[in-house]
């Protein structure tokens, strides 16, 4: 029996190659025979933030590629993600994990399943370790994002709209890599774009290994509290769940000071998740186009042309932007699509260092 | 020192209340800020120092009936999620009593795990931090993520129960008329000291929470009950020497029960405080980040007395606040030199006691700080992150002889087994 089953393989390869193939040919036909196992971050479907926007493109690609695909979760520790990862891919071809936490584990599954494509949200997937830093593997994407560039213009946007010629910066967590680095970077550069002698109160919840500054509302309640009694009017944060405490503030501010202070949200639109009782306090959001992100994976597999290592969305594929929710920055849009316009054809280039902004 | 110690709590606290403001305002002056007995300071203390102080006070019953309950994180985490859920529903009242009653199922799980059953208390509880976030998690599954705002990993906006400002002293309405805000006014005067005082004492007047009202009454009342009831007495025996209350006829299984069950419900308000907008203004997953186990060092700290872990819980929440409101680490840099002081008086205070090595080490760290604090300007993150952990960490070393626990705490007692 066991033989027998052995001798089938290779042809069994060939008619998944030669299906492979057709969905190839067909680009963005109806139907298609790529599967794909998506991995979400704690806490999976309905966090309203980079797993609900997840979700969205692994449905688009559904609608209109005709793919299909599995969902699964981590523990709330996120002890399984090796595990989840695995699982993918015993049975799809593309295997999307959310969130820049499975990158160790991508890179390990990845190694071990040469056979399955890996895509990343949020690492890069390059080894820094190897001389010179390479891809993990031929089949291991990673997909990042120009969030300084959204940064710079919700930065600009703050700058523009402040009174008070102070804004605030709230980071979740220090040192991960630099990646909430690069939001402070472009919102400092984008704001001093406008104003050059604008005034950035800049603070983060926690450093890392400590993880805590992602959900702690209360922490970034009473620092975007000080920002605002500081003489800061707009309050941008970068902190994940932690950002609920923020807009807390603007409220509590607003209501006891008389005069109006703002909140900006991050990821996705914050005017549309955010409790009613709040969403007067959100200027903007800075937006992070996960959906795009996967929608597109999901297309290079099917067009053959994912790539391992570095895959960059940026404003010029509509990768991350800004949102006009609530028409609080309707008055100032014209000059924010001309920052946006010169970002894209490099008159500005935004930097991802801090320090340099 | 001896004359000191020989004061009443009701006076030696106070006094040294008293001579910290002196050294604050001491280094205050000298660095020419005034962050460190700023009105704001003493508030975010409060509310800092609340949720430790509830989960030191849970703590404290269950250890005085001679239960360890490290479990307190995970019955924190219960009393977030329920408090959330009852607020949510039923309004920000019923959201506390929800809390505790979370808080309270997992003390009693505790209590039935290690009083009935005999398991070892570290692993009983262990276990229920483990499972508690699991239980959280189910729950918002089945539920919040059928609320508008809410899901799996949060709910929707908490409401509150509300804030009071004392009249007279911080100036609060009565019925419409505005009165008169004395300890404002003396703040203004910056009289050396008096001011000070002055100011951290209408922090603690202005915009309190009503539930931190609650949760400070809880201090006299847990010491009434504990040493001024019988039931209080009953409870202790337990503690101490649960054979010897067999023998008086105790039912010493059905007070560890309640103990424990009650160490739950503090906890349970603990965390449902944390969920209100006090501090959160909604339940997120992850969102005690620790602070049962901080309550516990404060009932450590404050030698397994009321009083003392409300000490505790404001020498936590002093520093954690004021880093957070600290833009820039300049108010944090001055507490080196706080920081330095302090560990001269511990060290000259060990040097008395005839304790060489503690006051070796207490005099090198004096030195270390002092020398950080003249060689720089502003401290960094970590640091300010690090301190209010340090401080805790710190105190229970350099005191931990003088700290006396239940005789029979954390011991494993079988009915009529002596």
């Amino acid at each position: 029996m066991r033989k027998k089953w052995k001798a089938l393989l290779p042809a069994m390869a060939v008619i998944a190659f030669a299906a492979a193939g057709c969905g190839g040919d067909e680009g963005s036909g109806a139907s298609s025979d790529v599967s794909v196992g998506l991995v979400y971050d704690i806490g999976g479907r309905g966090d309203q933030s980079f797993n609900d926007a997840a979700a969205a493109g692994i449905e688009r690609a559904a609608a209109e590629l005709g793919i299909t695909f599995t969902e699964a979760s981590p523990n709330d520790d996120g002890s399984n993600r090796g595990e989840l990862l695995q699982l993918g891919a015993d049975a799809h071809n593309l295997v999307i994990a959310v969130g820049f936490l499975f990158e160790g584990d991508a890179a390990k599954v990845g190694a071990a399943n040469p056979e399955t494509s890996f895509a990343v949200i949020d690492s890069s997937m390059i080894d820094w370790a190897q001389d010179p830093p390479a891809p993990y593997g031929e089949k291991i994407a990673g997909l990042v994002f120009a969030e300084q560039q959204g940064s710079f213009l919700v930065g600009a946007a703050a700058a523009l709209k402040s009174t008070t010629g102070t804004v605030g910066f709230i980071g979740g967590v220090r040192g991960v890599g630099g990646l909430i680095e690069k939001f402070e970077a472009g919102y400092i550069a984008g704001a001093k774009a406008v104003n050059p002698d604008i005034k950035i109160l800049s603070e983060y919840i926690t450093e890392a290994p400590n993880f805590d500054g992602f959900n702690a509302p209360d922490r970034a309640k009473d620092i975007a509290l000080a920002m605002y009694e500081g003489g800061a009017d707009i309050v941008y944060h970068a902190a994940g769940g932690s950002g609920a405490g923020l807009f807390e503030a603007a409220k509590t501010q607003s209501e006891a000071s008389g005069a109006k202070v703002w909140g900006i949200g991050v990821d996705s639109d914050q005017y549309n998740t955010v409790d009613p009782a709040v969403q007067e306090y959100v200027l903007t959001s800075m937006l992070k186009r996960v959906d795009v992100a996967v929608f597109e994976a999901v297309k290079a597999q099917i067009d053959g042309t994912l790539v391992g290592g570095e895959t960059r969305y940026d404003l010029a594929v509509d990768g991350v932007g800004y949102s006009t929710s609530g028409g609080f920055i309707d008055d100032i849009a014209e000059k924010l699509e001309e920052f946006k316009a010169q970002i894209i054809d490099g008159t500005i280039v935004v930097p991802t260092d801090p320090t340099q902004a | 020192m001896r004359r000191v110690t020989a004061l009443p709590a009701w006076l030696r606290w106070p006094l040294y209340a008293g001579v910290g403001i002196f050294v604050l305002t001491l280094v205050e002056t000298l660095d020419d800020t005034d962050r460190l007995t700023s009105a704001s300071a003493s508030q975010s203390m409060l509310r800092w120092g609340v949720p430790v102080l509830l989960a030191g006070l849970g703590g404290l019953f269950a250890e005085r009936a001679g239960v360890v309950n490290i479990g307190l994180e995970g019955m924190m985490i219960l009393g977030t999620w329920f408090g959330a859920w009852g607020a949510v529903n039923y309004g920000p009242w019923v959201g506390l009593l929800t809390g505790i009653g979370g808080g309270a199922l997992g003390g009693l799980l505790h209590a039935v795990a290690t009083v009935l059953f005999g398991v070892d208390h570290i692993i009983s509880g262990v276990a229920i931090n483990i499972l508690a976030p699991g239980i959280t998690r189910f729950l918002a599954s089945e539920i919040f993520t059928g609320y508008p705002g809410g899901s799996i990993t949060q709910s929707p906006r908490v409401p509150g129960v509300g804030h009071f400002t004392f009249p007279v002293l911080a100036g609060g309405e009565v019925g419409g008329w505005l009165s008169p805000n004395l300890l404002g006014s003396l703040g203004d005067r910056d009289w050396f000291f008096v001011s000070n005082v002055a100011n951290l004492a209408r922090g603690l007047l202005t915009q309190v929470s009503l539930v931190t009202i609650v949760a400070l009454a809880l201090v006299p009342l847990s010491t009434w009950l504990l040493w001024r009831t019988r039931f209080g007495l009953r409870l202790r025996i337990c503690g101490e020497h649960p054979v010897a209350g067999e023998a008086q006829g105790i039912d010493v299984y059905r007070y560890k029960i309640t103990a424990v069950t009650m160490s739950g419900g503090f906890a349970g308000l603990a965390g449902a405080f944390i969920a209100s907008p006090e501090l959160s203004g909604i339940y997120l997953e992850g969102q005690t980040t620790g602070r049962g186990f901080i309550g516990l060092a404060a009932l450590i700290f404050g030698n397994w007395h009321p009083v003392g872990v409300l000490g505790g819980a404001l020498l936590f929440g002093y520093p954690f606040g004021l880093g957070l409101r600290d833009l820039g680490g300049t108010a944090s840099h001055s507490l080196l030199l706080v920081n330095a002081v302090a560990l001269a008086a511990i060290a000259a205070w060990s040097l008395s006691k005839g304790r060489r090595t503690n006051a070796a080490v207490a005099c090198v760290l004096a030195v270390v700080a002092a020398a950080w604090y003249l060689l720089s300007e502003t401290v960094p993150d970590w640091w300010v992150n690090i301190l209010p952990f340090a401080i805790v960490l710190l105190v229970l070393v350099f005191f931990a002889q003088r700290l006396r626990m239940p005789a029979a705490d954390g011991q494993r007692y079988r009915r009529g087994e002596h």
